[in-house]
């Protein structure tokens, strides 16, 4: 049977109307008042031209959100990668209770952020510090997250323990798709388990790499849930000379930039990370594309 | 072709039809009956004035008050704004200074001609009008823990200079053991623990407002140009070091609120900063010792005096055709006694007003009474700065300055920095 036309305009109305009234009507009103002094309510509405941006550059909290973030971003890739490429390997060689596991290390990926980072405040401030002091083990004695240089890290590893479990269903789905007779073949030649995973899984597996890839760089870009409730910015520590928050990353600056009534100036913050985010993605991908291997 | 065109036209009426339904949602029915809507963000006070709204609805005939509540680290702010961008703007709602009014003045109604302004020190006035009902007065100075202090042999009525904190301090610290504690003083001042507000707003209000006239703003008019009183600012920045110093680095580090009012709950520290709004947190947490008051005393000469204000006003939105029954409903709550009733003993607080006799339960909210009547009491004008600045400027100096506490200077030098950039925020 042929499909009208307008039956299939029915069906995509609902979607397109969705997405223009909350994605694309907001999006162009976004990069409108970033050129503007709105205050969030006020009808008398400014232009002033590229000032917002301007002042950008000069405010190093902003600067500096916009590094930690970049610092995040790399230190997420690198350990969500590795431990999901670790854990998918562990979960589909032959090891007993297999899917057991598959499920448990998805699991942490279903907890909210908001609530994860309460858990592993806890965790961090007071069972671990306790742990310390009752055992005299000095570096657990004040907590990880109280200290500017080890606070980015700490967010990355718990980061990682929630999200490894998503990007390992991904790398699974991708190893179960590769025939078996390759890996066996080279079993058979000899091969040793490195090598077939260095020169066999990783090629084949390149495609699962362009998606992981992509979705830890943008998800940690734009890390905000868990970066609220885990430190809330905290502690202070010293940047450009000034006393600037030293786990804010990009998308807390802007909210906490917004809830001082700084529409204009959080919307064109907002603008830079869209830009700055939309460059390296489209990179990453044009690179990883190129790498993937045709079947 | 003609047939799909038809189609068109029909499915695109359907999805403005949609529309109109959604946004139009907003239009306010027409009756005789008014109804106030009235928005606020004190959730502790939810039960009580949806109580005392139903009472008021049910003695006026032809006015039903109902109120909405949203707060508690609720995004308040956000969510007027979406009322307002969709018509549904509160006949009632709330300011919490001077940024808030600068935000919504276009809707701020002129409440000068009414019966309560009299009444009350803390009404919300800008050039001599007033725009808003103080909703409380809160206030605070060093609560300490009687019980503590009689045991080392200190007088709460001694502590009125910067020295004498400092010796009493002293002593406590000498007497840890003894006493049970584990530091003199639960102060916070952690960015990452959500305290900034404590040391970054109404630690430093001390320096805003000690030891001058309740309505001298002298010191935050020259703060706001760009400048700091050196020599008093110093003698600010002394005062604080000490109570870092003294404080358990924990809690002061990365405390909550909940660790910091429990350590002093359970005992474990003689002093505690923070408002009278820890009263009910200290009745659930079963505090028995007996709490007072000592003023913050970070001059050299004596200060007696407590920091009070009302943190944040009720603003009658000047737009909407119920304005004069959302007035009635205020000056109400004001006036009678039932309006007394709601305010002292169902939400627990202590009201603005003078005229108002009953007692609160709670023993901080006591002592702040009792010295509200003595009167010599400090303005509190942290409102007066620009939105953020102690969020996103002076809290991670603060929290800095908590984390080097022997950096003085830095301090100083960071604060004179970030005063001489308020003009531009």
């Amino acid at each position: 049977m042929k499909q009208s036309r307008a039956v299939n305009i029915l069906f995509v109305a609902p979607c397109v109307f969705a997405f223009f009234m909350i994605i694309v009507i907001p999006f162009f009103f976004g990069l409108y008042y970033s050129v503007t002094d709105w205050n969030g309510v006020s009808n008398n509405v400014n232009f002033v031209g590229l000032r917002n941006f301007s002042n950008l550059a000069n405010s190093p909290d902003f600067v500096y959100s916009f590094l930690i973030t970049i610092a995040y971003t790399l230190i997420n890739i690198v350990l969500i990668n590795i431990v999901s490429f670790v854990l998918s390997l562990v979960v589909t060689s032959k090891i007993k209770r297999r899917n057991f596991y598959r499920a448990g290390f998805f699991v942490p990926y279903l907890i909210g952020g908001i609530v994860l980072g309460y858990i592993w405040q806890f965790i961090l401030n007071n069972i671990l510090v306790s742990l310390g002091t009752t055992y005299s083990i000095k570096f657990l004695e004040t907590s990880f997250l109280s200290l500017p240089h080890t606070v980015i890290w700490t967010m990355a590893v718990v980061n990682t323990w929630q999200y490894a479990g998503y990007i390992m269903l991904i790398f699974v789905a991708s190893i179960q798709s590769i025939p078996s007779s390759l890996m066996e073949a080279a079993s058979v030649d000899g091969a040793p388990f490195i090598s077939r995973v260095l020169h066999i899984l990783l090629p084949m597996m390149a495609n699962a790499f362009t998606i992981s890839l992509f979705l830890t760089l943008t998800t940690s870009f734009k890390q905000f849930d868990m970066n609220l409730t885990l430190t809330n910015g905290g502690p202070a520590t010293r940047f450009m000379d000034t006393p600037v928050k030293a786990s804010q990353l990009l998308a807390m600056n802007i909210f906490n930039t917004a809830t001082a009534n700084r529409m204009a100036e959080a919307q064109a913050k907002a603008v830079v990370l869209f830009v700055a985010l939309l460059v390296v993605s489209l990179i990453q991908v044009s690179v990883n594309k190129k790498k993937e291997v045709e079947m | 072709m003609r047939k799909s065109l038809l189609k068109m036209v029909a499915l695109s009426l359907m999805v403005l039809m949609v529309a109109g339904s959604v946004f139009g949602a907003g239009v306010q029915e027409t009756s005789k009956d008014v109804t106030v809507n009235m928005f606020q963000l004190k959730v502790e006070i939810k039960d009580a004035i949806d109580g005392y709204a139903a009472k008021y609805s049910a003695a006026t005939p032809g006015v039903t008050v109902k109120v909405e509540t949203l707060g508690g680290g609720a995004d308040y702010g956000g969510a007027l704004k979406a009322k307002a961008q969709s018509g549904q703007m509160p006949d009632i709602f709330v300011i919490e200074g001077r940024g808030g009014y600068d935000i919504w003045k276009d809707y701020i109604a002129d409440l000068s001609d009414q019966s309560w302004v009299a009444d009350t020190d803390l009404a919300f006035k800008v050039d001599g009008k007033v725009y808003g009902f103080p909703v409380a007065i809160e206030g605070y100075g060093l609560a300490y823990n009687a019980d503590i202090l009689a045991k080392a042999g200190i007088d709460p009525a001694t502590l009125t200079t910067r020295a004498a904190y400092e010796k009493a301090f002293q002593t406590l610290e000498a007497k840890k053991a003894q006493l049970g504690i584990d530091a003199p003083v639960s102060m916070a001042a952690s960015v990452a623990g959500g305290m900034w507000w404590v040391a970054a707003q109404h630690n430093l209000a001390t320096y805003w407002g000690g030891g001058l006239d309740f309505n001298d703003t002298s010191i935050i008019d020259m703060a706001l140009n760009g400048k700091l009183d050196d020599a008093r600012f110093l003698q600010y920045a002394k005062y604080l070091q000490l109570l870092f110093k003294y404080a358990d680095q924990k809690i002061l580090l990365n405390g909550s609120y909940d660790d910091q009012v429990g350590a002093f709950a359970q005992g474990k520290t003689a002093f505690l900063h923070q408002g009278n709004w820890v009263d009910p947190n200290l009745k659930q947490l079963g505090v028995t010792f007996k709490v007072g008051y000592a003023p913050h005393a970070f001059l050299d000469k004596e200060q007696k005096g407590l920091y009070l204000f009302a943190p944040s006003w009720y603003c009658v939105n000047a737009e909407s055709p119920n304005a004069e029954a959302a007035k009635a409903f205020l000056t109400a709550m004001a006036t009678t006694a039932d309006g007394h009733d709601y305010m002292v003993n169902q939400a627990g607080m202590i009201p603005a007003f003078k005229s108002v006799t009953l007692q609160p339960a709670g023993q901080l909210s006591q002592a702040l009474m009792a010295a509200n009547a003595k009167g010599g009491n400090y303005g509190v004008f942290f409102g007066m700065l620009p939105d953020g600045a102690g969020q996103n400027v002076f809290g991670p100096i603060f929290d800095l300055f908590a984390q080097n506490q022997n950096n003085l200077d830095r301090f100083i030098a960071d604060m004179k920095r970030a005063v001489a950039d308020l003009p531009n925020m």
